[in-house]
């Protein structure tokens, strides 16, 4: 009879998604159904009565498993994060815009071209911190139960995450070497070669990538 | 008495936690104390009583937790948080004014 109850409640649980949580909803119920059961036997009831009254008592169980269905939905992030992240992506890109505008007023005004340039990397670094703590900052996906489904998502949430750091990372480093071109080029006025800088941006920026990958594919 | 039931179960929620403000417990035994304290006369659907489980304890109004029982299968307990005796009160006091309130009406 007590596995008849087991039945009847894993039944009822068919086409709920095996997850812990409703694994455990079941383990309470059929606990709570069997001590109750077995209250009944002691109260003089037949097993068949005692069964019929326990299972009559349980009621209707869709709106525990409709519960359990919805639960997969995937979470986006809150008004108020994407409000806050929107923040930081305007003042970083603020800041890139206006940072060569420091090397020009230093180095028109008082020709002191090495603090404009100090200055305009100062404001890309402050723009680029912004643009990573933003991402990194960002709520990661959570796994809301064991299921393959919800490791893929929590897998590739990661793999978002890790690729936003990057492309700020490197947007941030193609600025820099134009602005290293610029100052070496009206310095030096060396333009006939000073191009090469970017040859050698493109280089080191496939490097650094290879070398990403390669860790990537080492932690695997 | 089905006018009864119906009230009845829209409390649910305040009756739970009323029985756990006494102590930590679980589904069954606080269905049986409810039979036992109306004499038989009301007991919940085990899908009604579960259901208020999962929305209290999605509210953070109660916090479950596994027995460690040596025999038989395990139990799941559950006891009250602070947000839930401010919500038991709150609930009580709603209540103290509807009695009133309908009291003056029928």
């Amino acid at each position: 009879m007590i596995a008849k109850i087991r039945t009847y409640i894993n039944r009822a649980f068919e086409d709920v998604p095996r997850t812990k949580k409703s694994m455990e909803m079941q383990e309470e119920l059929i606990s709570n159904l069997i001590e109750k059961f077995n209250d009944q036997l002691r109260l003089g009831k037949s097993e068949e009565e005692a069964y019929t009254s326990v299972i009559a008592s349980i009621g209707d169980l869709s709106e525990l498993t409709e519960g359990m269905r919805e639960r997969h939905v995937l979470s986006g992030p809150t008004p108020q994060e994407r409000k806050r992240s929107a923040m930081f992506v305007t003042i970083a890109v603020m800041l890139y815009i206006l940072s060569p505008m420091v090397l020009i007023v230093f180095a028109q005004n008082f020709a002191a071209e090495i603090t404009g340039l100090a200055g305009m990397f100062t404001l890309i670094a402050i723009a680029t911190g912004l643009l990573v703590y933003n991402q990194a900052s960002k709520p990661r996906y959570l796994k809301e139960d064991e299921t393959l489904v919800e490791e893929f998502k929590e897998w590739k949430s990661s793999r978002q995450k890790n690729k936003s750091i990057y492309d700020a990372l490197s947007s941030a480093f193609w600025l820099i070497i134009v602005a290293v071109y610029l100052y070496v080029s009206f310095t030096y006025m060396n333009w006939h070669y000073s191009w090469i800088i970017f040859i050698i941006g493109a280089a080191i920026q496939n490097i650094v990538k290879a070398l990403l990958e390669m860790r990537g594919e080492h932690e695997k | 008495m089905n006018i009864t039931s119906d009230i009845l179960r829209g409390h649910t929620e305040t009756i739970i936690l009323r029985h756990l403000l006494e102590k930590d417990s679980y589904g069954y035994e606080i269905n049986k104390s409810i039979q036992e304290k109306t004499n038989n006369q009301f007991e919940l659907k085990e899908a009604t009583l579960y259901s208020a489980f999962r929305r209290l304890e999605s509210a953070g109004l109660i916090l479950p937790y596994w027995g460690d029982e040596t025999t038989g299968a395990r139990r799941r307990y559950y006891a009250i948080t602070p947000e839930g005796r401010a919500y038991y009160q709150q609930n009580r006091k709603d209540w103290e004014d509807a009695k009133i309130l309908i009291d003056t009406l029928i």
